[in-house]
């Protein structure tokens, strides 16, 4: 093969994988064939290989076929950028270790804005750039300099109603009360929300909330103990507990509460009284491989209220573009954590709380709930 | 003599060359983190030996993991007594008993003890519709259930150093020993479990150490209530990131099972007991 020859096989090859129709890693495999070597691979990737792939990181199973039917695919048609998806769980700690390791393969990920926020401080993650993400797509009060909003879920309270006769729990104090809902109770594993939760139910006014008194909420979780046969650490896990009948309470994410209400045909109800709303976002790693302008432009796409409807569909999260709302279908409208019939009932958690505090109050907790 | 004590050093140089850079180098990072973060010093030592929710989480992590090994090495012990001198169809189904589970994910193991025991489970329906029990019996989401879940996953791990020592026990001993007029019993008690000792030890030292590291099926089994170190390093590293405090937990880890090996190699001297 001549050399013209090969450049030129390379340039329609790239071409293709400009616009989608190849994926980087089979145009590196041609070209390491073609040219029976890497040192050219290598360059040419380099040359193009910021502007086309980014590697989105959530925290797996359905979320992986969710995000690429939502986002995924969309973006590859309309920027020519392939985004795989990674279903790693990007915890505070892997991110920092993906960026100190210097060499990070991951570009964007769905994060605890609190973390993403704490990490950008630390000089960790790319400031959003608010020329590109449109700040008016988000609801007030939800874009921070680290990451976007991108949706919303809630720790709201799941019951088992074949436990309880006709009563309906109304609030965190029903939670934390067993004479009147008898039976044993499930929590999250790492804290957020439940010091809400014990807070409410000790009797502090929702808008009294923030700076959390934490003594004052694990003193109420401390007391509490012996009716908590499990703490949940995933999804998948509070909802075993409550079809299992091992708890007729729990306090799990909104995310999981319609399909837990199907799975048991409907003995399984929640409410959204006293829920405690969480958003959820988006973050961009510094030194992202694929280029901070493409994760930027990702972002942006994921602001399509059409493409957050997907998301709720899939997987139950609330649509962090408000304009998303009037496309909910009246009978979804129920599950849908932003809805301003259910947005009112509920409290947000206040992220710049977490950020400071979240680390000393998650060891604190851990300390009561499995001393 | 030359080329024979040569071989093996050329045999096993791969794997030690291997081990020390897959294994070593990392630890290393590991301990330098445990002294650089936040800070230089020893401070994160400092906070491990003091916190009580680390030294609860290691006196947890060191109950369990003791009568995991207890429990293990016992049925072990006694499904390789089959699997080793029984009948050949004996030796069959001790034989399925070690492998089908030996080949299953830890996750499904785990999940499958949570299906077996759990209030709407079998065991618990079973007993029910007995009329054993009226309430259901809780039987996960404690100890008890990280107990039987790591037990279950170990036991294969035990058979094979035990099931090898009996292998490799002079028949003629056990003859002899019946020859001079020794009962059944007494023959197993005072010749047949003294020399497979040596297994019996060795078995425990894997089981124990390998416990040690256990996460899946705390996490699962355990209900957030019964964290053992694996996980409590976990929560240190990507949880609440406080990666100095994580990795002084994972080096005082490796010295206290460092530790113990030795202690356990000094004195119990494996192949030593047999006199």
């Amino acid at each position: 093969m001549s050399m013209e020859f090969e450049k030129e096989t390379l340039e329609i090859l790239s071409k293709k994988v400009d616009n989608g129709q190849l994926s980087r890693r089979r145009f590196t495999q041609i070209a390491a064939m073609l040219i029976g070597g890497a040192p050219l691979a290598l360059k040419a990737k380099g040359a193009w290989a910021a502007a086309n792939e980014l590697v989105f990181v959530n925290w797996g199973g359905d979320a992986m076929t969710a995000y690429d039917e939502a986002y995924g695919k969309a973006f590859a048609t309309e920027a020519g950028v392939t985004v795989k998806q990674d279903g790693s769980g990007p915890t505070e700690g892997a991110i920092a270790a993906q960026v100190e390791s210097g060499k990070p393969s991951w570009d964007i990920v769905d994060a605890d804005p609190f973390s993403a926020q704490a990490l950008g401080k630390k000089g960790l993650m790319e400031p959003i750039d608010y020329a590109i993400v449109d700040k008016s797509k988000f609801r007030p009060g939800f874009g921070w300099e680290y990451a976007a909003s991108t949706y919303f879920f809630s720790y709201i309270i799941a019951y088992d109603a074949s436990k309880f006769g006709d009563k309906v729990p109304t609030g965190m104090a029903d939670f934390f009360d067993v004479e009147k809902f008898p039976g044993k109770r499930s929590l999250y594993k790492w804290g957020a929300g439940m010091w809400e939760a014990a807070l409410l139910a000790d009797g502090v006014a929702p808008d009294k909330l923030y700076p959390l008194d934490l003594k004052r909420a694990h003193d109420k979780i401390a007391a509490f103990k012996d009716n908590v046969v499990s703490y949940w650490g995933g999804g998948a896990e509070s909802q075993s507990v409550l079809l299992n009948g091992e708890v007729s309470m729990a306090l799990i994410w909104s995310t999981r509460a319609g399909l837990i209400e199907k799975d048991s045909g409907g003995s399984i109800k929640f409410i959204w009284d006293q829920g405690l709303i969480s958003p959820g976002a988006m973050a961009v790693l510094k030194g992202n491989p694929g280029g901070k302008e493409n994760a930027m432009k990702f972002i942006a796409s994921a602001q399509d209220p059409k493409k957050q409807l997907v998301m709720f569909e899939k997987l139950g999260q609330g649509p962090a573009n408000p304009a998303a709302d009037a496309l909910v279908p009246a009978d979804q409208k129920r599950l849908n954590p932003v809805d301003p019939e259910n947005m009112g009932k509920q409290i947000a958690l206040d992220m710049a709380w977490y950020e400071t505090n979240y680390g000393p109050a998650l060891d604190e907790y851990t300390k009561i709930i499995a001393a | 003599m030359r080329s024979d004590y040569l071989k093996p050093a050329l045999l096993l140089g791969p794997l030690m060359l291997f081990l020390l850079l897959a294994y070593a180098i990392p630890f290393l990072g590991v301990v330098r983190w445990s002294v650089t973060l936040p800070e230089l010093g020893v401070s994160n030592y400092g906070r491990a030996v003091t916190d009580p929710l680390i030294i609860s989480v290691f006196i947890r992590t060191f109950r369990i993991c003791f009568f995991v090994t207890v429990l293990a090495v016992a049925m072990a012990y006694m499904i390789a007594l089959v699997w080793v001198r029984g009948s050949p169809t004996q030796r069959l189904i001790a034989e399925l008993c070690i492998l089908i589970p030996f080949w299953i994910s830890v996750l499904t193991r785990a999940f499958g003890w949570v299906a077996l025991l759990s209030n709407r489970g079998l065991i618990n329906t079973w007993l029910t519709q007995l009329g054993v029990i009226a309430e259901p019996l809780t039987m996960v989401r404690n100890e008890l259930g990280v107990v039987l879940g790591m037990t279950h996953f170990l036991i294969p791990f035990a058979v094979f150093p035990i099931a090898s020592a009996m292998r490799s026990l002079d028949e003629r001993v056990l003859l002899a020993a019946r020859g001079m007029g020794a009962s059944r019993m007494r023959t197993f008690w005072q010749i047949f479990l003294p020399m497979t000792a040596p297994g019996i030890l060795g078995a425990a030292i894997m089981v124990f150490v390998f416990s040690l590291g256990f996460f899946i099926t705390p996490a699962i089994l355990g209900g957030g209530r019964s964290v053992m170190a694996a996980e409590l390093i976990y929560l240190r590293l990507f949880q609440s990131p406080d990666w100095g405090l994580g990795a002084a937990i994972s080096v005082l880890m490796m010295l206290i099972v460092g530790l113990l090996l030795a202690l356990l190699m000094r004195y119990a001297k494996p192949g030593g007991m047999v006199k």
